[in-house]
């Protein structure tokens, strides 16, 4: 055979370099494959993007109360701010591998990514990312349209929006986790995204998605703002509307992380020993 | 003698959740949920040598798909052992999956909404192969399939076959060493089936790969495996070549004649075991060493044409051998 073996790589350094630059391939290949297929989708991408459209209705219910006066510290525009950028970075972290593990997992479809020699959470996660340039390019001319007509965003200060890029990053790789977790629970239930049900009830009411974490009353609020919802939404939004500074960043990003470690470990574990007992249906 | 698939007591044991139809069952299995444990693949020893073709047969449920997936690194094994190509399947290591592929009739890798081709430069990347011997594998592929215009268009808008077809090139771009195929030629017409059976062949030849093979089609493993294998229940009930299981199940060669008159039964009780009599056809299970006798009485008779002698076909082969089993089973 005309390829190189995988013998003949050897363990060395020379060959970690090979894996690296092999996985970075790949990585591009999917990327590639995945971006043809979102851009085939475009269609039924823009009416599941019009279903995560909530914060949009927040906004309307929250603009319309702060007409009277401002409602803790956020008056009118505020809002309008706050439920633009929580429906752009929605978008941005946007996953949906639980729907696809569970299917894949339920109908033994996963039995031909596991046939290859890439890691299936891999293909999974370069679907969701490659998706990425098509439901900005559909959601951003929403964003700007309500913009326009609410009267502009006040952005943070630009260390704030520095660090922003590596909050949505955090904030992408927790949903991903944490849906892979509940979708591995396929491998022993047999509905696993109707518990996926329950995490997004809480996620609406508890990520800020309904309402910015910070106007709870003192004391929930304090608890709601470190639970893994407002890492995953609440937190990039307030630093992109610089509404958390200095050491209020620096904490955000490392309940992040943290939120990130766990969720990234348990879905490690869960997919470890689901193939373990995956049942492979249909021939 | 070398081997490239050894199996050795290999087991597979299925917990399945149990109940009785109703309402009142189901509002029961809420409370306490029953389960049985099924024995899919029970004790399983066999091994295969590099460039053979195998076939796999037996009963719905006999646990051949069962056995396939744990040799391709799907399944986990309750217990025994497994190697295939120097490799444990169930760690699905990376070094396993590049010598090894899976073609199942009823899944499919190739991206539906995008052309074959697409996941055809997948493979191309994830398999590591270089540009010159993927484009030469392809054209190889695709001229032996005569898919060249097919796999440029989207898979949702190709046939069955076509669809299979691809499906085959997209498993065999990086040459298996191993190729597990699992009912590829399910729902396709007959010239199809003749067509990826054919290059089945021809791929086990020149490359001389390994292919293990099921099928419900025994034209198929007749026209294409020396070897098989026969489960059933999860236990092999035969390891050998088709002759062999046809002198072990049903010796009797098949010897049929037209002719414008027929012996009585009575005489022809004689020759063989009378299986249709039928105008003026007659059809007859005739024991291999009385052949050249029965031929030469049939040949006599008045207006003899289109004597033919045949082996049982594979069907009645299987039917005769589990039924055996069943008998034997009580």
């Amino acid at each position: 055979m005309a390829e190189r073996s995988d013998m003949s790589r050897g363990a060395g350094p020379e060959g970690q370099a090979f894996a690296r630059g092999h996985l970075a391939r790949v990585i591009g290949a999917l990327w590639r494959l995945s971006l043809a297929e979102a851009v085939a989708y475009r269609v039924s991408m823009l009416m599941w993007m019009l279903t995560t459209t909530f914060p949009l209705v927040s906004l309307a219910l929250w603009a319309g109360l702060a007409e009277g006066g401002p409602i803790g510290d956020y008056a009118r525009a505020d809002f309008v701010g706050y439920f633009v950028a929580a429906f752009l970075v929605r978008q941005v972290t946007a996953s949906w591998v639980v729907w696809e593990l569970e299917s894949q997992i339920r109908s033994g479809d996963l039995s031909t990514l596991l046939m290859r020699p890439v890691h299936p959470l891999l293909h999974h996660g370069m679907q969701n990312l490659a998706a990425l340039p098509v439901r900005v390019g559909l959601a951003a001319p929403i964003g700007v349209v309500v913009l326009v007509l609410a009267g502009g965003i006040e952005l943070g200060g630009a260390g704030a929006l520095l660090v922003a890029p590596a909050a949505l990053v955090l904030a992408w790789l927790i949903t991903f986790n944490v849906q892979v977790c509940i979708g591995c629970l396929a491998f022993w239930l047999t509905a696993s995204s109707s518990l996926f049900e329950v995490w997004i009830g809480l996620y609406l009411v508890l990520s800020g998605a309904a309402l910015p974490t910070s106007l709870y009353p003192p004391g929930l609020a304090e608890v709601v703002r470190v639970l893994p919802f407002h890492a995953a939404l609440g937190f990039p939004v307030e630093l992109i509307i610089g509404r958390v500074h200095g050491p209020e960043i620096a904490r955000g990003l490392a309940l992040q992380a943290l939120w990130l470690v766990g969720f990234s470990a348990l879905s490690r574990a869960l997919w470890r020993r689901g193939v373990r007992v995956y049942g492979a249906v249909g021939a | 003698m070398s081997t490239v698939v050894c199996v050795e007591g290999l087991s597979k044991r299925f917990t399945v959740p149990r109940r009785e139809a109703g309402l009142r069952a189901a509002l029961r299995a809420l409370v306490r949920r029953e389960t049985r444990e099924v024995e899919a693949v029970r004790e399983l020893s066999f091994s295969l040598a590099p460039g053979e073709r195998v076939g796999f047969l037996g009963p719905n449920g006999a646990g051949k798909t069962t056995t396939l997936k744990m040799l391709a690194g799907l399944l986990v094994p309750s217990a025994g052992e497994v190697k295939v190509a120097g490799h444990t399947p169930s760690e699905r290591r990376p070094e396993f999956l590049r010598r090894v592929s899976l073609v199942m009739g009823q899944k499919r890798q190739l991206s539906w909404d995008l052309p074959a081709l697409d996941t055809f430069e997948l493979n191309r990347v994830v398999y590591e192969i270089d540009a010159a011997t993927f484009r030469r594998r392809l054209d190889e592929l695709a001229t032996l399939l005569e898919v060249g215009e097919v796999m440029r268009r989207p898979v949702r808008q190709l046939s069955l076959g076509e669809r299979m077809k691809c499906e085959l090139v997209a498993a065999l771009l990086h040459a298996p060493q191993v190729l597990f195929l699992d009912e590829p030629t399910i729902g396709l017409d007959v010239a199809m089936q003749l067509g990826v059976r054919e290059f089945i062949r021809r791929y086990n030849v020149e490359h001389g790969a390994t292919v293990l093979l099921t099928s419900h089609y025994m034209e198929d493993v007749a026209a294409l495996c020396p070897r098989i294998l026969v489960i059933d229940e999860g236990r092999l009930r035969f390891d050998g070549s088709i002759e062999a299981l046809r002198r072990e199940i049903r010796p009797l060669r098949r010897v049929s004649v037209r002719a414008d008159a027929l012996p009585p039964e009575a005489e022809l009780a004689a020759i063989g075991r009378v299986v249709e009599k039928e105008g003026g056809r007659l059809v007859l299970d005739v024991e291999p060493g009385r052949v050249p006798s029965a031929v030469q009485t049939l040949v006599a008779l008045p207006g003899a044409q289109d004597l033919a002698v045949h082996d049982a076909p594979l069907e009645e082969v299987m039917r005769a051998l589990f039924g055996r089993a069943e008998e034997a089973r009580g």
